[in-house]
């Protein structure tokens, strides 16, 4: 028997309405209009001059300004491998904190038949609230903000861009993979646990395996998303691609600056099919 | 022979409702058992007091001789190693290779990092023995191949296979042929009853197809709303018997689920 609805907006309708609500609000606050995409006086020139370099890819310096140390090319694939170096520096630091603290975040590992019960039951929620809290703190701030932050205080090195980067990418992902481990099937975990496994060991062989096509996948986005933000760090001055793009844009070399966002784009998209060969095999 | 497994007034609530007993019960060891009843009547929770992963609400479990009550965490965990499980949805690991998922079967028997080796870098003695589980249940030549890559019958013979690299004394199943289709399930129950008579296990095995039941288990278990209302040889049961064990009618305030 379906019982008559005592409103004609139901709970969902209420919250779609209030939502579109708060996103007009939010753009009247801030008095969007779409005359706001519109170039300005000279802003024209700029647009097009810009636009118009997009297609003619120039393979080598535009103008004599850039220091001519290396070949252009060359020194658009060093930039690349920068930028590259300090992503994967930043990723292998933030899956080394990530991973562990998503999985002592999700409710998996704190279940009564897991590590939540026994002495440690009347602190497991507690404790995992700690937790939670303290990858929230990571997550807060922004990288470009742990950058200046840094910056100011250990002067230009690359070891604080690092963990810069590392430090809100290993909040998040351990908050995304405590909930992919949340999600997982559990029949394999508890099997184990059925047949004697301790906790820890039934966590790891039979849990988290079968989390794991969906934390690579992830952790490979996030992996793309590192070599963004590290691009965005040479705006304040490491060597790596956003460097060499700001220069080349200040000199208004725009085909250079296509060529480097060009080259961004190949790098992103050979990420993204290796990461879609890795999913294949992992999902089988 | 003694009792293996024995439930003495053994009842367990879920938040107050009455899921099973209280049910008085003895299974031999070597005997093997299956448990049939409609879905809701407590299969699972009977098979999981066996193993100790419930503990009852009241009355006794006794496992060896021994009330599950007196073990500690570390004694359950023990016991839990000496008896195979195969579950209705193989539970393995997708994404290891069949032997690797055979040699699993050792986790509650071996340490943290000696299990994890054996698993990861499996050593010859562990392979050899895992290739010899497979090629009893019948498909040794899968041994490397990847466990998602395998049919669902083949994956609970996989199951199986983790089970006995347990080396068990008795081998527990909950609805184990419920995903595999009619005649291959027939084969896996014939396998699983072949291999408790060739190794002298305990089995009790919880069965939806009623007349695989019948044909395979020389003693049935009848549940009803959480109480035991057959336990006799197949042949003594009369048909009728069987009829009322699935008619809706006197199950207690509609406990069907």
């Amino acid at each position: 028997m379906v019982e008559p609805r005592p409103l004609p907006f139901g709970a969902r309708t209420l919250t779609v309405l209030a939502l579109m609500v708060l996103g007009a609000v939010a753009a009247w606050q801030l008095r969007l209009t779409p005359s706001g995409l519109v170039p300005q006086e000279g802003g024209w020139k700029l647009t097009r001059e810009f636009l118009g370099a997009a297609l003619p890819r120039p393979l080598d310096y535009e103008g004599s300004s850039s220091p001519h140390w290396d070949p252009f090319l060359l020194k658009v694939g060093k930039s690349l491998l920068r930028t590259l170096a300090f992503a994967i520096a930043a990723m292998s630091l933030a899956l080394l904190v990530g991973l562990p603290l998503g999985f002592l975040a999700s409710d998996s590992w704190w279940r009564p038949e897991a590590f939540g019960g026994g002495r440690l039951a009347p602190i497991a929620r507690p404790l995992q609230v700690l937790i939670r809290t303290w990858i929230a703190l990571m997550r807060s701030v922004h990288e470009l903000l742990w950058a200046v932050l840094f910056l100011a205080a250990m002067g230009l090195n690359t070891m604080a861009a690092v963990v810069a980067i590392a430090i809100p990418y290993g909040g998040t992902l351990a908050k995304v993979f405590s909930e992919m481990l949340d999600e997982a099937p559990r029949t394999t975990t508890e099997a184990f646990r059925g047949i004697g496994a301790s906790p820890f060991a039934a966590y790891l062989f039979g849990l988290f395996p079968r989390a794991l096509p969906d934390l690579s996948a992830y952790a490979f986005y996030r992996f793309e998303c590192a070599v963004r933000s590290s691009a965005v760090l040479g705006f304040f001055g490491y060597t790596t691609i956003g460097y060499h793009l700001e220069l080349s844009f200040s000199d208004a070399n725009f085909r250079e600056v296509w060529t480097y966002l060009y080259a961004l784009l190949c790098c992103v998209l050979l990420l993204e099919a290796w990461s879609t060969a890795l999913r294949r095999r992992l999902v089988g | 022979m003694s009792p293996i497994f024995q439930l003495k007034g053994a009842a367990v609530e879920y938040d107050g409702r009455l899921a099973l007993g209280p049910v008085d019960l003895s299974i031999e060891a070597g005997e093997a058992v299956t448990i049939v009843g409609p879905s809701g009547s407590g299969k699972t929770t009977l098979l999981r007091l066996l193993n100790g992963t419930l503990r009852p609400t009241r009355g006794e479990v006794l496992a060896m001789g021994r009330p599950m009550s007196e073990r500690t965490a570390s004694e359950l965990r023990a016991l839990r190693a000496h008896i195979g499980f195969v579950h209705q949805d193989h539970a393995l690991v997708p994404i290891l290779r069949a032997g690797q998922n055979v040699i699993a079967g050792c986790l509650g028997q071996r340490g943290f990092w000696s299990s994890a080796r054996a698993i990861l870098w499996p050593q010859r003695v562990d392979l050899e023995r895992a290739h010899s589980l497979l090629e009893r249940v019948g498909i040794g030549e899968k041994l490397f191949q990847r466990t998602d890559t395998l049919s669902g019958g083949q994956q609970q013979r996989v199951a199986i296979a983790r089970a006995l690299f347990q080396d068990p004394q008795a081998l527990l199943a909950d609805e184990p042929v419920a995903s595999v289709d009619p005649a291959r399930g027939r084969a896996l129950l014939e396998l699983m009853t072949d291999l408790a008579i060739e190794r002298d296990l305990t089995l009790v095995a919880s069965l939806h197809d009623l007349s695989l039941a019948r044909a395979l288990f020389p003693r049935l278990i009848g549940l009803r709303a959480g109480q035991v209302e057959i336990d006799d040889a197949p042949d003594n049961i009369a048909e009728a018997t069987f009829q009322d064990l699935y008619s809706l009618e006197g199950l207690r305030g509609g406990e069907v689920g």
